[in-house]
């Protein structure tokens, strides 16, 4: 049978495991985000210089374990001299940054289908009208491509949330003491593997669901706002007295 | 070195391949046959079961493979420790087997679920005014058309499933990852032989995916 | 049948209905859209569960258990308005399914029925092929040469050419007719959806016009189609004829 003392006890340093959790999921999810942008809009490039190696990149990062990612940053990069003799080595050395480098980059070459699938989706006439008004190409993006490819991408980016929430827990593998790492912590100490995953368990999903819920709410009340127009009503409200001023 | 290279850790790197390999594909059938009965309790099931495949996926979906994966492999120790009354140490094979495939079935019983509500309610009227049972026009007509239909989603779900082979080397079954650690530690050489292990892998995804995009042309044919 | 009732949630697209056929009837069935036709012939082999009332059919009562609807089944072929070819399977391997599993025929025997039923429909030459290869018509004969390897003792047909373009409607009512011919042979009971006349005229024994979930009228086509005695069914007959 569980025993509910062993759960109460592991409580504490399991959460403080989840606070690490939350922390790599961020970084993550930012580095993951910044290279993506740059990534999905080299992979819709017309020139092969540019769509080639980004593709190459999505298809290696996605066909390969993410483990293994995480092992060839810690452990791999270490073998090369010129990287042990870089500014970066004290960097690459810590278990921490490695983990956010290693799923960083796993996370944008995901992030980078879905932005890049979003972009692709935005009609075509309506970039041509954009620049017929004489828009730059950085202001039609900024203006008009990216506010309309967030909405198609949401969806999809919600689930990459989640992943990377989950992916984190890989972390354990290389001494980190993430949720997933203080739970084997715990376990090693009380030898009581059910009573702690189970309250790691617990943690993790209580943590993907209510955010999945909240981000669902989130698309909602964006696509809502989309179809019937009411805010962007309420922002041409003010602007309409002003012009009937001159 | 060289030497070592191809006696050695090479048929040692390959023996991993054929494990990761031999996982998947048991992970694959017992999962599929799984995924496929969650998917058919999710719609045609009496109210608890239904309800008992949905909280399934979403406990699985919620949860990372690790937890899983260490659930099952040190929960089943204990537990057959208690049963047996001395120490029982749990095959790894066998667990990472059964808890890829718990993971499995939960993902493709979703597919499956939407596969079968595709197909038309007039062909299990069909079947069963030709006085077929239920069963025989679930497996005869139903599940042979929501094959083609599920095998988009089937297909990622496989090849996933090759990557998440990669997580039960934290239990010790020496499948590829957990055989390239062990001669990276050897040869002092871990970006070298991570390098030729991610290829590997490259390879075993590349060539399912490929195989599944032709599966899917074939599959299509004698359709519009 | 009698009494038989059917809901839809509130809707009673049967309301009572009473009706007897006997054994190698052929009888047609017409009337509006939304009127319950289709529902009622779909009560017979209990594709449709009834909510009210009884139905016999062959002797055996159908009361929603499992074994009496099997053995209705095995005994009611039935053809679709939109066909309902198994796509994955071929056109000699749709005819060979049932025989085999539910009457427990060796392939070759499956074969060889399937082929002499798909060679009275004219489409024997065509049994390698896929439903999605052919056209409507040729799908549609393919479905009555389905129903008929099952040897029924009643045929069921659901509007089996409203679903049709034109020019392959007589097709099918041609190999209809011929139906309606071995059945008077073979003792073969049909109940058919129709709503073309010269059919009705050729093979009926009895016309019934439904409306509302309830018989309005029935008798002899000639009588029915000449001098329709409800105000109803003249309305209904004016709307097709013209």
């Amino acid at each position: 049978m569980l025993e509910f003392s062993i759960m109460a006890d592991a409580l504490p340093s399991l959460l403080k495991g989840a606070g690490l959790t939350g922390r790599l999921a961020v970084l993550i999810l930012l580095l993951g985000m910044t290279i993506a942008v740059p990534l999905a809009y080299a992979r819709n490039a017309q020139s092969i210089w540019l769509h080639g190696p980004a593709k190459i990149y999505i298809l290696v990062v996605r066909g390969v374990p993410s483990l293994l990612q995480v092992f060839i940053v810690y452990y791999g990069l270490g073998q090369l001299s010129f990287v042990r003799s870089s500014v970066l080595w004290p960097v690459l050395r810590d278990p921490f940054w490695c983990v956010i480098i290693a799923l960083g980059l796993n996370s944008a070459a995901y992030t980078a289908e879905i932005v890049a699938g979003a972009l692709r989706m935005v009609p075509k006439g309506l970039l041509e009208a954009s620049q017929a008004l004489g828009l730059s190409w950085f202001q039609t993006q900024r203006k008009v491509a990216i506010p309309l490819a967030v909405r198609a991408a949401l969806p999809a980016y919600e689930s990459e949330i989640i992943l990377t929430i989950k992916a984190t827990s890989l972390a354990s593998t290389i001494t980190l003491l993430d949720l997933t790492g203080a739970a084997r912590l715990e376990v090693s100490n009380t030898f009581a593997p059910y009573e702690v995953f189970l309250t790691a368990g617990a943690i993790y999903f209580c943590i993907t669901t209510s955010l999945s819920w909240l981000l669902r709410r989130f698309e909602e009340r964006l696509s809502t706002d989309h179809r019937t127009g009411e805010r962007s009503a309420k922002k041409l409200q003010p602007v309409l007295p002003a012009l009937t001023n001159h | 070195m060289t030497a070592d290279w191809v006696s050695g850790y090479g048929l040692q790197l390959l023996w991993g391949v054929v494990t990761t390999l031999s996982v998947t594909l048991m992970a694959l059938i017992i999962g599929t046959v799984f995924g496929i009965s969650l998917g058919a309790v999710k719609i045609y099931g009496a109210k608890p079961f239904r309800y008992s495949a949905e909280v399934y996926t979403a406990l699985v979906r919620g949860v990372p493979d690790l937890i899983i994966i260490y659930l099952i492999y040190f929960g089943g120790t204990v537990a057959l420790t208690k049963l047996t009354g001395r120490y029982v140490d749990i095959n790894g094979f066998a667990a990472g087997v059964a808890s890829l495939a718990f993971i499995f079935a939960a993902y493709a019983s979703d597919i499956f679920r939407g596969a079968i509500k595709q197909v038309p309610r007039g062909q299990f009227d069909a079947a069963h005014a030709l006085g077929l049972s239920r069963r025989a026009a679930f497996l005869r007509i139903i599940l042979p058309q929501a094959w083609r239909l599920a095998l988009p989603g089937f297909g990622n779900l496989a090849i996933i499933l090759i990557k998440q082979t990669s997580l039960i080397s934290v239990i010790g079954l020496e499948e590829l990852l957990r055989a390239s650690s062990v001669i990276s530690g050897a040869t002092r050489q871990p970006f070298l032989v991570y390098s030729v292990t991610a290829i590997l892998y490259l390879i075993m995804t590349s060539f399912a995916s490929w195989g599944f995009r032709h599966a899917r042309i074939w599959s299509n044919r004698g359709f519009a | 049948m009698s009494a038989v009732t059917k809901l839809f949630g509130s809707f009673a697209a049967l309301n009572g209905i009473d009706l007897s056929v006997a054994r190698g009837e052929k009888v047609v069935v017409c009337g509006p859209s939304g009127s319950g036709k289709s529902t009622l012939i779909r009560c017979i082999n209990h594709i449709e569960k009834h909510d009210g009332g009884s139905i016999v059919v062959d002797g055996c009562i159908l009361d929603h258990k499992a074994a009496n609807v099997d053995r209705v089944r095995r005994e009611v072929g039935m053809v679709f308005q939109s066909f309902n070819l198994f796509p994955h399977m071929s056109v000699l391997a749709n005819c060979m399914l049932a025989p085999m599993l539910v009457r427990g025929l060796k392939a070759v025997e499956a074969e060889e029925v399937a082929i002499g039923f798909l060679r009275r429909v004219r489409i024997a030459d065509q049994a390698t092929k896929y439903p999605s290869q052919l056209s409507g018509g040729q799908q549609q004969r393919v479905a009555i040469a389905r129903a008929m390897c099952m040897r029924p003792k009643i045929m069921l047909l659901d509007e089996p050419t409203s679903a049709l373009d034109p020019e392959m409607v007589k097709e099918v009512l041609d190999t209809m007719m011929e139906l309606g011919a071995r059945a008077s042979v073979d003792g073969m009971t049909m109940i058919c959806v129709a709503h073309e006349m010269g059919f009705a005229r050729e093979v009926a024994d009895r016309v019934i016009f439904m409306d509302e979930g309830a018989i309005v009228e029935e008798g002899a086509p000639e009588q029915f189609f000449c001098q329709p005695k409800t105000q109803r069914a003249r309305n209904f007959l004016s709307r097709i004829l013209h």
